[in-house]
């Protein structure tokens, strides 16, 4: 399937190509529009104004993604809330990593093209993943 | 970071802007409110009813476009512009306001953490925890910083040091902290 968003990923749409990746769609192929009416008829759009698979509310488009998808595992919501805070830095939620995760990727976002970005981020969010999880599953910080 | 700073030209050739013009219905309150909020937290300047500015870059940009959409769903309506102030003079005027609405905030900050300054250990590192986190908060929305901000992280790191009344303290509390995140 194809996948569009906006050029110049940060940490929302790095994390929701991670997401789509990983528990929607195995097969996933990315574009990157920067004029949000260039999408393609056929692709299925996320993180662009006017898209169904993005902000709503007060919800980033990793929340809806997870929303619409109906997907419940309590890891990615930990997830989720790191990746609000980085993106919209409400204070909706209890997430110190979210800063760090905001810098790696605006880092990122400066010295690599944006499918580099998906690429890089990719293991870091796998990363994320398993600490949450050993998190949830211990009920503490996994050592 | 640098991006964002670029329209601090103090020379005659005015910056680019991002302009939100919106409208959002009176009732329910709870999305107008949920948007003036996010507006404050942005460090927009107002120019006029239902008319907000920021230098533009692509970080601004996109939160305003973001808060347009969410004017949109809650049944106003809202304009994305981008947009240059036709002088230096006028642009530097707005960059002072937001300056000096920046200035106030750090002066505040920096007043708790004198205030803070005689707290024993762990209430002293509880105010400094506190205040890094604000201005933290302050920096991201200060566009054209004014010297309050050196001098508010000046009062808030000088609540590192220990206090003369228990050093061991401090550090157990830090520590304890540390121990009880999820």
């Amino acid at each position: 399937m194809r996948w569009v968003t906006r050029a110049g990923v940060h940490i929302d749409r790095a994390a929701c190509a991670w997401l789509i990746r990983r528990f929607i769609d195995p097969d996933a192929e990315f574009t990157f529009v920067t004029d949000p009416a260039a999408v393609p008829p056929a692709a299925t759009a996320f993180d662009i104004r006017g898209a169904d698979l993005s902000h709503h509310g007060a919800d980033c488009s990793f929340e809806t993604i997870l929303r619409r998808y109906e997907l419940a595992d309590p890891v990615l919501w930990k997830i989720a809330q790191i990746v609000h805070e980085a993106d919209l830095d409400d204070q909706r939620y209890d997430a110190p990593e979210a800063a760090g995760f905001d810098v790696a990727l605006r880092g990122l976002s400066m010295t690599c093209a944006d499918a580099r970005v998906l690429e890089l981020a990719g293991p870091l969010f796998d990363g994320l993943y398993e600490y949450c999880r050993r998190a949830t599953l211990l009920g503490r910080e996994p050592g | 970071m640098e991006q964002r700073r670029k329209p601090r030209s103090t020379g005659d050739e005015p910056g680019l802007w991002v302009l939100l013009c919106y409208r959002v219905p009176r009732e329910p309150s709870a999305p107008r409110i949920a948007i003036w909020r996010k507006l404050r937290r942005l460090g927009t300047a107002q120019l006029a009813d239902g008319l907000v500015a920021l230098p533009a870059d692509a970080r601004t940009r996109e939160q305003l476009e973001w808060t347009a959409e969410e004017v949109s769903e809650a049944g106003g309506s809202a304009g994305i512009w981008l947009a240059r102030p036709a002088t230096g003079a006028q642009e530097r005027d707005l960059a002072a306001a937001m300056a000096a609405a920046r200035a106030a905030e750090y002066a505040a900050v920096a007043g708790r953490a004198r205030a803070a300054q005689g707290a024993d250990g762990p209430a002293r590192a509880a105010a400094l925890r506190r205040l890094r986190g604000e201005l933290r908060r302050i920096s991201r929305r200060d566009y054209f910083p004014p010297p309050e901000r050196e001098q508010a992280r000046a009062a808030v790191e000088a609540l590192v040091s220990p206090g003369p009344a228990a050093p061991d303290q401090a550090g157990a509390a830090a520590a304890t902290d540390g121990g009880n995140r999820p």
